[in-house]
């Protein structure tokens, strides 16, 4: 199994507002504060290479504490020049939240070459609360990505310069210099939620998918409906066309790790992703059939999740090294996902960095035994 | 005794129309949330005229219609429903989103509007104002900004809390949201249009609606509408035929009265 060290470069703070994004005023944020943490968060990234992690993850959100990255490009330019081995995935680019999503194409490709090829290309359409802060209409959402994505993948793969006459975009000259260096283009991740007009949509194209915060159950129905969409389309899926994103603590002893992710993981649960209602779910962007899907059987808001149910449904992997090795086997055994991508939060700087290292040394040799693969051979495109 | 519940299909388009009374044809078009509801308001109205009252696609008992992108796209829709209807001429009110698309449809044929009621109209951009955004708010705060007497919003009250009520506020939202997101309840284009409108007009407005208030938004209107009369409803907020049905169907009748109605 391959790791990926994910981060959301949150500013974690308490407060008693309603929500967490959109409306969060930002004189909470404080800029010297956020330099610091720039900075460790930048430090822990290039030490994830440094301790044997295959990628690095970034990504895009807009107007939070959750997550302080609205370019997750601006992040993965400068691992670019820092890192020299692990693969960096940007996942993903909002790309309905652009005006001009041609610019994806263009810093992808920026990315992708400086780098000598080592960039991954998340294709998302941002999460519902995005749409209020960036004033793009949600019941276009879906129509934009596709399009957005369409556009993309066109610009990287076809001679410029050629038009290309959309519904959202039109450009009559298409020609982005650079060209991505990864033939025939970076692979592409789409991280969601498991609607299945995007299930179909990315299993189509092999591009690899990846369930972000979910539990274990639906990730089990989600990766079988994908497999299955796979089969369809004439293929059987790569392990790592499957890929999850939890949050993992290890410590000393499995009480130590409970103490800790009860305080440092549940906070992005119930403080990061506290959220206004109406945010969560803006008009249009879910389908009717989704919303329907959802409302029959309704997850969880996550600033309700408390610890027992994280625990018990698998939002997170915490323990000792043994612990932690025995649950990560239900993501490598069971849902036989190729690649877990994963942040940790000691609590500290100083503590995340030990609680990588002896992740790094205690619980990854274990999942070597596929060392020798290029996880991105023939997947994400 | 109820309204006729009658299914339409207006160039493929279906919809969900309700309508009772007699005499001469009033067209009735509904707000954000008023779609598929007889209330007070129509029942009054419907002493004098036959009340057409036909849901919005996407409101009510109306299915989405995918191709309505655009808020001329509503216009276009009901002059079709005119047509579909044989009604060369009708009385036309709006409230709210209605108002929107009624004022729109009389930028583009007045010759066939007898009289034209607005009433608390969006759908212009009215300076020193910006519409606070509905869509950001739970139902507390709606109700709070559109109404001004929150007894009235129990008319509009969901019957329960059951998947389809759920999918059906979801369906509608959805339906406003396409055609008035960005820009937010307003058409760039129209406010200079509405010089257009040669339909008598009588603007009716809560005196204290906080969605659209009397000053800026209804002086506004006032002002841009050649000859526009303007009636203030002292109890009401964003929707006095909700909020005052009993006062606004009297001004509308005497209105469409002593504009010789066709």
């Amino acid at each position: 199994m391959k790791f990926y060290y994910f981060h959301l470069m949150p500013y974690v703070m308490e407060h008693d507002e309603p929500s967490s994004w959109v409306t969060l005023s930002n004189r909470f944020y404080d800029p010297k504060q956020g330099q610091i943490l720039y900075n460790q968060y930048l430090d822990q990234l290039e030490y994830a290479e440094a301790l044997g992690w295959d990628g690095l993850c970034v990504n895009e959100h807009h107007q939070n504490c959750y997550g302080t990255m609205p370019s997750p490009n601006v992040m993965a330019a400068m691992l670019v020049r820092r890192t020299s081995r692990a693969k960096i995935a940007i996942l993903g680019n909002g790309l309905p939240l652009r005006e001009n999503p041609l610019r994806i194409a263009e810093e992808i490709a920026m990315l992708d070459v400086a780098s000598g090829g080592r960039v991954i290309s998340g294709f998302v359409r941002g999460i519902s609360a995005e749409y209020f802060s960036t004033g793009v209409n949600p019941t276009h959402s879906r129509e934009r990505f596709y399009e957005a994505a369409e556009l993309i993948l066109k610009a990287w793969t076809e001679p410029g310069p050629f038009p290309f006459d959309g519904k959202y975009y039109r450009y009559h000259y298409v020609n982005p210099w650079p060209r991505p260096i990864q033939t025939p283009h970076p692979p592409v991740w789409c991280p969601s939620q498991g609607s299945s007009e995007t299930v179909e949509w990315a299993a189509k194209r092999r591009f690899p998918y990846l369930m972000v915060f979910t539990p274990i159950k639906r990730i089990a129905q989600i990766y079988g409906e994908y497999r299955e969409a796979c089969q369809r389309h004439g293929y059987t899926a790569s392990r790592y066309q499957l890929t999850v994103n939890v949050p993992i603590v290890v410590a000393e002893n499995d009480a130590k790790a409970a103490e800790i992710a009860k305080k440092n993981t549940m906070w992005v649960f119930n403080t990061g992703l506290r959220m206004h209602p109406p945010f969560w779910r803006p008009p249009g962007y879910m389908t009717e059939a989704s919303l329907r899907r959802i409302l029959q059987n309704p997850p969880p808001l996550p600033s309700d999740l408390t610890f027992e149910q994280a625990d018990r449904e698998g939002y997170i992997v915490y323990g000792s090294p043994a612990t932690v090795r025995d649950k990560l086997k239900v993501f490598s055994d069971d849902l036989k996902a190729g690649i877990v991508c994963s942040g940790m939060n000691g609590g500290s700087h100083e503590a995340t960095l030990e609680m990588m290292q002896l992740f790094a040394e205690e619980v990854m040799p274990h999942f070597r035994e596929d060392a020798e693969i290029d996880e991105t051979a023939g997947v994400g495109r | 005794m109820p309204p006729a519940r009658r299914e339409l299909s207006i160039r493929g388009t279906s919809v969900h129309m309700l309508s009772d009374g007699a005499g001469a044809p009033l067209l009735f078009l509904h707000g954000a949330g008023g779609g598929g509801r007889w209330l007070e308001f129509q029942e009054r109205l419907a002493k004098t005229f036959t009340v057409l009252s036909p849901s919005h696609p996407g409101h009510g008992g109306s299915p989405a219609a995918e191709w309505i992108e655009h808020i001329s796209d509503l216009a276009f829709h009901y002059m079709d429903l005119l047509d579909d209807q044989r009604l060369p001429r009708v009385h036309l009110v709006g409230a709210s989103f209605g108002g929107w698309i009624a004022a729109e449809l009389a930028t583009m044929a007045s010759h066939r509007i007898a009289s034209l009621v607005l009433i608390d109209p969006v759908g212009i951009k009215v300076d020193g104002w910006i519409y606070p955004f509905l869509f950001g708010m739970d139902i507390p705060e709606v109700v709070a900004t559109v109404f001004h007497n929150p007894m009235a919003a129990l008319a509009l009250a969901p019957p329960d809390q059951s998947v389809e009520t759920l999918a059906l506020q979801y369906r509608q939202g959805t339906a406003l949201a396409r055609v008035a997101w960005n820009p937010y309840l307003y058409d760039p284009l129209l406010r200079r249009r509405l010089a257009r409108i040669a339909a008598p007009t009588l603007l009716c407005w809560g005196a204290h609606d906080r969605l659209a208030p009397l000053s800026p938004c209804g002086e506004t209107w006032a002002k841009e509408i050649q000859g526009a009369r303007l009636r203030v409803f002292a109890e009401s907020g964003h929707v006095p035929h909700l909020e005052e049905p009993e006062a606004v169907a009297q001004a509308v009748l005497e209105f469409c009265r002593s504009e010789g109605a066709s």
